[in-house]
């Protein structure tokens, strides 16, 4: 296990760490919410009196839109975040790490099978809300989310787009921001969108939607966007 | 008057166009109920307190009262109530007013701090989560009850192989099967080192025995009376024994599974006497829904049919415990303890699975206590044994069939 040897904030982004390690790689990195304890098959690093989990590129497609340089991280320590399609909670941990105690992560996810995977890593995070339901229908978890600073979503779903702007007018508040993970299969989607690519920006510009940044995951994912926005109520 | 009415996690709300709370109904804090309202409210059918508010605001403001609400489940409610009703979802009101659901959680009495809110809501989704899992899991029970009899068959075929093992390896070295009792070790310095003239203290430390035991063996080995055998005569031991090694790895595999699909299908069994006795107790009973709906007194002597039957026909003395012998606090007490533990473990089984199919709730950590306490009371009250009375004569017993 290589050690590490010197750990700096990843700017410009906040919260999010550079670990480099003896051997001379770098890795992206979180501060472990609950040290000691693994998520997926990340490593955990300890420098100073901090444990720090790796953040692998190749498995959350957050980390990788801040290795491309997506413009920018809103997601901040003390922030409330609906996580639309968390699954087994990959990202949603390092999302939870992120937003620290202070903050919430609502993590929605429909399949009942990675839902207890999911559960298991809920169960340590306190901040780390799991709610078993259809994202399409997001009356159904109104009760329980608050108004949110903003949202993630990764569903594989062909009507993203319409399914974030109908969880936006439940709970994202004005000036909220959205990161949304898109199948895109051209290579560079900023010169080449293709025909359901382009359908789930405009989709999102008519919601309210105001896009900032397009990011292709390549190579990290070869078949995803990212997509930046702010809401305009 | 125009007002804006939400149910939350905590209760329901009226709220007006300024974002007043007009009126209020917090909902009892009790788990249970809780898990039961949020359900409710998923499934768009309003709750006890949506009504008790409802009935309120008629009786103080009277029916030319207008509502507005956000699913047509609570608007087709309050239109049969001859409201004026307007279905309208995320509004800036309701959305101001789920900004602050924490503040309203403390200000209602709901909870004392907006610390607690966080505990509380991580509780109350955990626990409406695994509600809603446990509805999807049905039929997971029998896939309990499978892998807790491929286990169980494991077992029978493992020893039958190390029984196997253990006379085919001992033509080659037979001093080794007095100095390893365990099977697994056994296998492994088969599959591992295989000839006895390979056998040395670096591969024995390897494989985790301690110095001690290791130098026994070695010494064993050179002084060994056994047949001496050529690669060509050991490789077919070897490869009995890495089937025993896999034999043996699959079953932890399979033991991990069904701990974590027990926890899903009947999380309070599971915590009283564990996922193996747990699933033990479902495979004698068919399903978790029969075992549900069996008395105490049977759960008592689930897996002892053959003495108990014996005992009914003969009029003899029925047995004590069935499967449930293997809970350790069975059978680590004394003899004449082991009969009212029993009793007292099977009562709770009964309740837990009953919880675990019909309610869902989980009671596991109030039976728990209430069955240590009694098992203490127990260990107390008779730490003798019984005086020894003569032996009372056996009842006459009807005509047997043969």
């Amino acid at each position: 296990m290589a050690e590490a040897v010197r750990v700096y904030e990843y700017s410009p982004y906040k919260d999010v760490y550079v670990v480099e390690l003896d051997d001379g790689s770098t890795r992206l990195a979180t501060k472990n919410l609950v040290p000691g304890r693994r998520v997926y098959d990340e490593w955990l690093f300890k420098f100073g009196d901090v444990e720090y989990r790796e953040w692998n590129t190749y498995r959350s497609k957050l980390a990788a839109a801040l290795l491309k340089g997506i413009k920018e991280l809103s997601i901040c320590r003390g922030d409330k975040v609906l996580y639309l399609g968390a699954g087994s909670g990959t990202t949603a941990s390092h999302v939870s790490d992120i937003v620290g105690l202070e903050g919430r992560v609502y993590a929605v996810e429909f399949a009942p099978r990675v839902m207890r995977e999911l559960i298991t890593v809920a169960e340590e995070r306190i901040n780390l809300i799991p709610i078993l339901a259809d994202a399409r229908f997001p009356h159904r978890y109104r009760y329980l989310v608050e108004t949110v600073d903003g949202i993630y979503c990764d569903v594989a779903q062909p009507e993203q787009a319409s399914l974030v702007i109908l969880n936006a007018k439940y709970f994202l508040k004005s000036g909220g921001y959205l990161y949304l993970a898109i199948k895109a299969r051209s290579i560079d989607v900023t010169k080449e969108p293709d025909e359901i690519y382009r359908r789930e920006i405009e989709t999102l510009k008519r919601g309210g939607f105001e896009v900032i940044d397009v990011i292709h995951l390549d190579p990290f994912d070869k078949d995803h966007a990212m997509v930046y926005a702010k809401y305009v109520r | 008057m125009r007002l804006f009415l939400t149910d939350t996690a905590i209760g329901a709300f009226a709220v007006d166009e300024n974002g007043n709370v007009v009126l209020k109904v917090v909902a009892p804090n009790d788990i249970n109920k809780l898990v039961e309202r949020s359900l409710s409210i998923e499934n768009d059918v309003p709750t006890e307190e949506f009504k008790k508010l409802v009935n309120d605001l008629i009786t103080t403001y009277g029916k030319d009262l207008e509502v507005v609400v956000e699913t047509e489940g609570y608007a087709k409610y309050l239109n049969e109530l001859g409201l004026k009703t307007t279905l309208q979802f995320g509004n800036d009101v309701i959305l101001r007013f789920r900004s602050e659901l924490p503040k309203y959680a403390v200000e209602s009495g709901f909870i004392s701090s907006s610390e607690e809110y966080k505990n509380f809501v991580h509780m109350l989704a955990l626990a409406v989560t695994r509600s809603k899992l446990r509805v999807v899991a049905q039929k997971r029970d029998l896939l309990a009850i499978q892998a807790i009899r491929a286990i169980d068959d494991i077992d029978k075929v493992f020893n039958l192989f190390a029984s196997r093992l253990r006379e085919w390896y001992s033509i080659h070295f037979p001093e080794l099967d007095d100095l390893v009792k365990e099977h697994v070790d056994y296998a492994r310095i088969v599959s591992e080192i295989g000839s006895r003239e390979d056998i040395n203290e670096k591969n024995l430390r390897k494989l985790g025995f301690s110095e001690g035991r290791a130098k026994r063996i070695i010494s064993a080995a050179e002084r060994s009376l056994g047949a001496e055998l050529s690669e060509y005569d050991i490789e077919p031991i070897q490869t009995l024994a890495n089937i025993m090694l896999e034999l043996n790895n699959l079953r932890d595999g399979l033991t991990q599974y069904l701990s974590s699909l027990m926890k899903e299908v009947a999380p309070n069994i599971t915590e009283l006497v564990g996922p193996l006795l747990g699933a033990r107790l479902l495979s004698l009973a068919g399903s978790l829904e029969t075992l549900a709906k069996l008395p105490a007194s049977t759960i008592q002597v689930l897996g002892a049919e053959k003495a108990l039957f014996r005992a009914l026909r003969t009029g003899g003395k029925p047995p004590k415990h069935g499967v449930i012998f293997q809970y350790p606090e069975i059978h680590k007490a004394p003899r004449w303890q082991r009969g009212k533990i029993a009793r007292s473990l099977a009562t709770k089984l009964a309740i837990a699975a009953k919880a675990d199919y019909f309610t869902g709730r989980f009671i596991a950590d109030k039976l728990k206590k209430a069955l240590e306490e009694r098992i203490n009371e127990i260990k107390t009250l008779y730490a003798k044994p019984p005086p020894k009375t003569a032996k009372p004569e056996r009842r006459r017993t009807q005509k047997t069939r043969k």
